[in-house]
Order: structure tokens, then sequence, then C-alpha cells
């Protein structure tokens, strides 16, 4: 579903990503994790098309970003770091919008964006303006725009950074809720470990722009539990990270 | 290109639920409004004094249209310096503080349609401004009979300037995250393009003078609301407008890089 060949990305001299390749098989949730500056901001970016990489290519569902953008990026369901949201609007004006520029046929849109608004326990805030909305619902309309239009590729970028303790279990109850429907396929960056030893099956590790662990959840623990192996791979070299998010 | 009007919308909506643009048109109806009534009031005294002077050869020197249309449209083009900047300051600068740029360039749109989109609002937005500000001539018609092509000539004149330096603020917009910037560099720069024939006159000779006056907004307003249309001023906006559009379009796509 998702293939990534040998990406890199260079700002001048500084290397915020290198030589980055994996694979996602249709329907794997896949837990990113690094420290802070790790790389993982801009990997994403790269996988949604919205910057270019120095080097290497990635491929959505069969299209190749560089070759098929707009195929490619329909594909996607994207939650950046905060969520792409225009205060003065109303939620449900505003998945409107997201459904109509990501291609969702007219006659389909009332039907879609109910659905997504449903999905995300949005239905009785569909009229209030974004702007008085609080920040766990804030992240849910985020979560409402990224499948509006039913994308079979999820890239959430800590969906669940800075939300108090019982909206944090509910966006991740509602990404497993999402992720299971029709055999989504998610990636989706956290620094909560216990939050990825619970909804993800796959784990990928990046420190200093590179690729340390890529394998399966219960391969990657071993013996050891996550925070150790983070702890190792990650916090040897320090979190001076190297890039900028 | 049919996500154009998808944007669009989604920005005349937002420019109708701020007050800024509620303000914007109070401001200017009562500006333009108090003008119009000044230099009509005055276009009357002067026809009195005719009358009381029986000086009906100087009768020719007055109509409607070079008295009292004319010198309105000047002024409402110098109101026009300040309303477009704080239309068009938050078209590029507010996607990119909020973020949601990055919702518009992972979306499935060329860059194209997202520039257009904004500008096409921006143009909505002048037409309903000019629109209304076409009110005062139409009244003058009911009274008395001024030339209806002058006057149009004076309403695309107004038109095509506001939109011309519109395209020049979105690029503005689009090179910054701070929408109060965007407006004051796009007010200087609009104010410079206004000024420049008098510094052309005062400092420049001959060719260099010719090539100065050229470059400024005013001269080609000024010729076309006397209802001279003529093809080099049209194409002088067209040619204005396209190039700060594209120019905007090319920083848009830029974002990508940074």
């Amino acid at each position: 579903m998702i293939e990534v060949k040998g990406l890199s990305k260079r700002y001048g001299d500084l290397v915020a990503v290198q030589n980055v390749s994996f694979r996602v098989q249709r329907g794997d949730v896949v837990g990113f994790l690094g420290p802070n500056g790790a790389g993982k901001t801009t990997t994403m970016r790269m996988l949604t098309g919205f910057i270019p990489p120095s080097a290497g290519s990635v491929c959505i569902a069969g299209h190749d970003m560089e070759q098929e953008p707009i195929a490619a990026r329909r594909s996607i369901g994207y939650l950046p770091e905060t969520p792409p949201v225009y205060p003065e609007m109303r939620v449900v004006d505003y998945v409107n919008y997201v459904a109509a520029i990501k291609d969702v046929a007219r006659s389909e849109r009332a039907e879609k964006v109910d659905h997504a608004l449903e999905a995300c326990g949005l239905l009785a805030e569909r009229r209030r303006v974004i702007g008085t909305l609080s920040k766990g619902f804030r992240q849910r309309v985020g979560l409402a725009q990224a499948v509006v239009h039913e994308p079979p590729v999820l890239i959430l970028d800590e969906p669940t950074a800075g939300l108090d303790p019982v909206q944090i279990v509910e966006i991740r109850n509602l990404i497993q809720e999402l992720a299971q429907q029709e055999g989504r396929t998610v990636i989706l960056s956290t620094h909560i470990l216990s939050e990825v030893e619970l909804i993800c099956q796959r784990v990928l590790l990046i420190s200093l722009g590179e690729i340390r662990i890529d394998g399966a959840l219960e391969e990657v623990k071993g013996t050891a539990s996550l925070e150790d192996v983070f702890l190792r791979e990650a916090g040897r070299r320090g979190s001076e990270g190297a890039a900028s998010t | 290109m049919r996500h154009v009007l998808v944007i669009a919308g989604r920005e005349l909506n937002s420019i109708f639920s701020t007050p800024v643009a509620y303000v914007m048109f109070a401001v200017y109806f009562v500006f333009s409004g108090f003008t119009f009534f000044l230099s009509l009031t005055g276009f009357l005294a002067a026809l009195q004094q005719i009358q009381a002077f029986q000086r009906f050869d100087l009768l020719d020197q007055f109509n409607l249209n070079s008295s009292v249309i004319e010198p309105s449209f000047g002024v409402f083009s110098f109101v026009f310096l300040f309303l477009v900047p704080l239309l068009t300051m938050r078209t590029f600068a507010e996607e990119r503080a909020n973020g949601t740029i990055e919702l518009l360039l992972t979306s499935p749109l060329s860059v194209w349609e997202i520039v257009l989109g904004k500008y096409l609002a921006i143009l909505a937005v002048l037409g309903m401004l000019v629109g209304v500000t076409a009110l005062y001539p139409a009244m003058l018609f009911y009274f008395g009979d001024p030339e209806l092509l002058q006057t149009l000539a004076g309403l695309i004149a107004l038109f095509l300037y506001a939109a011309a330096f519109a395209a020049l603020g979105c690029l503005i917009s689009a090179l910054t995250r701070s929408q109060m910037s965007a407006a004051l560099v796009t007010f200087f720069a609009g104010l410079i393009l206004f000024l420049i024939d008098y510094f052309a006159e005062v400092g420049l000779q001959g060719t260099a003078q010719e090539v100065v006056r050229y470059f400024g907004l005013r001269a080609h307003f000024e010729q076309l609301v006397s209802g001279v249309v003529r093809s080099d001023d049209l194409v002088y906006f067209v040619v204005f407008g396209v190039f700060f559009i594209s120019t905007a379009r090319a920083v848009t796509e830029s974002l990508r890089w940074r």
C-alpha cells in the first residue's frame, strides 16, 4: 500500500532524513517512533506530497508521488501536527469543503460528510464554529477531515499530542475504529509508547534521520519493553536531533 | 479547474465571516457617498454662479461626466488604495499561519486552482464594491443626462485598477505569514505605483520619464476614467494582474521547498 525507497531530505548541509526505505501492507497500523527532531514529520510530509524529497521515491496505493501526484494525494488522509482547520468555519461546512477539494462527488458529499462526522463523534457539534471547540474536539475535526474522502491510507502526525488523558483515550479508540474500517492502512507518529503497544502491529523507529528498527511489534519488543528498545536506539545518540520538524 | 469555485466559495465565506469586511464596506459607502455628494454640490454651485453672472459661454466646460463622475472616481480609486490591502492581506498569509496551506498542498489540487480560486473571490468582492459605486452615476441618469459609455468606462477603470492592485496584494500575502506586514507592504507598494508619475514628472525627462510613467497605475486609470478606452491601458492592467498572479502561484508552489 505504501512503498518508500531511498527517501532523503537535505536542507543545505543539514540531512533531515537519510535513505529511508520501508513497505507497509494493506491493513497495517504502523507506529512511527523517534525522538523530537529525528525526522518523523519531515518523512510524513514527504509521504503526503507536501514537500518533495531530495532523493528517493514514494508510492501510495500504486501511484508514484512524483509521476501521479494528484492520484497519490487522493489516496491519502492526512492529519498534520496541528489540525489544518479554519477557526471561523462551522464543523459541517469545513468537512464539506475538504470533501469537495478531495474530489468527493457532489452527490455523495452530504452522505460521506455525515458518515465522517458520525465516525468522529461530531454529530452534536456539526453546527459549532471550529474556533470555539476544545482541543480534543478540534483534533476530532482534524480526523474527520482526514477520513471524509475514505482514503485507503491514513497518515497521522502525533494525533494525541497535547490532549488530556480522557481525550487521548477517546482519540486512540477513534483511530482504532477508523483503522479497522475497510482495512485501512495507517501510519501514526507518537511519543506515547503504550499507545503503540495498544493499537499498532508494526513499529518503525527513526533516529537522526535514519530508520533504526522496522518490524512487527512482538519481534521488536523481544524480551525488553518498548521503552527500553526506544531508549537503546534513540537515546544513545542523544536527542539533539539533526533536523527541524 | 472545477476546484476553483470551491476555493473561491470558501474564501468569500471567510471574508464575510469577519467584521473587517463589513467595516470596509461601511467605510467605503460613507466615504464615497460623501465625496459624491460634495462634487455634486460643487457642480450645482458652479451652475448657479454661471446663472447669476449670465456667463452662459462657460457652460461648455461643465458637464456631469467631467465635473462630477470623473473627479469622484479619482477619489474612489484613492480609497481602494486602503481597502485592497485589507482584502488581500489574509489570502495566503492566513493559510500559512493557520497551517491550512498544508491541507491545500496535500489535496488533489493544482496550485493554479488554489491561487485562481482565491483571486476570484477577491474579484467578486471588488465587483460588489464597484457595483454599489455604480449607483451614484445611476442616480445622475435619473435626474440628468450624462454620457453612458464614458460612465461605463469609468466603472471598468475602477474595477481593472482595483483588480490589478489586488493581484499584487495576493503576491505580497503569499510572501509572508503575517497579515499585518502583508497589508502594510501592499499599501506602500500601491502608494508608490500611485505616485510614481509625479516623481517621473519632477525628476525625469525624455524616454526615462515615459517609461516610468507607463509603470504607474494612475496615468492608465485616469485615461480610462476620462472615457478614452485605449488598448495599451487595457493591456497594462491585464498584464499587471497576470504577472502578479502567476508570481503568487510560483511563490505558493515554492512553499513546498521550505
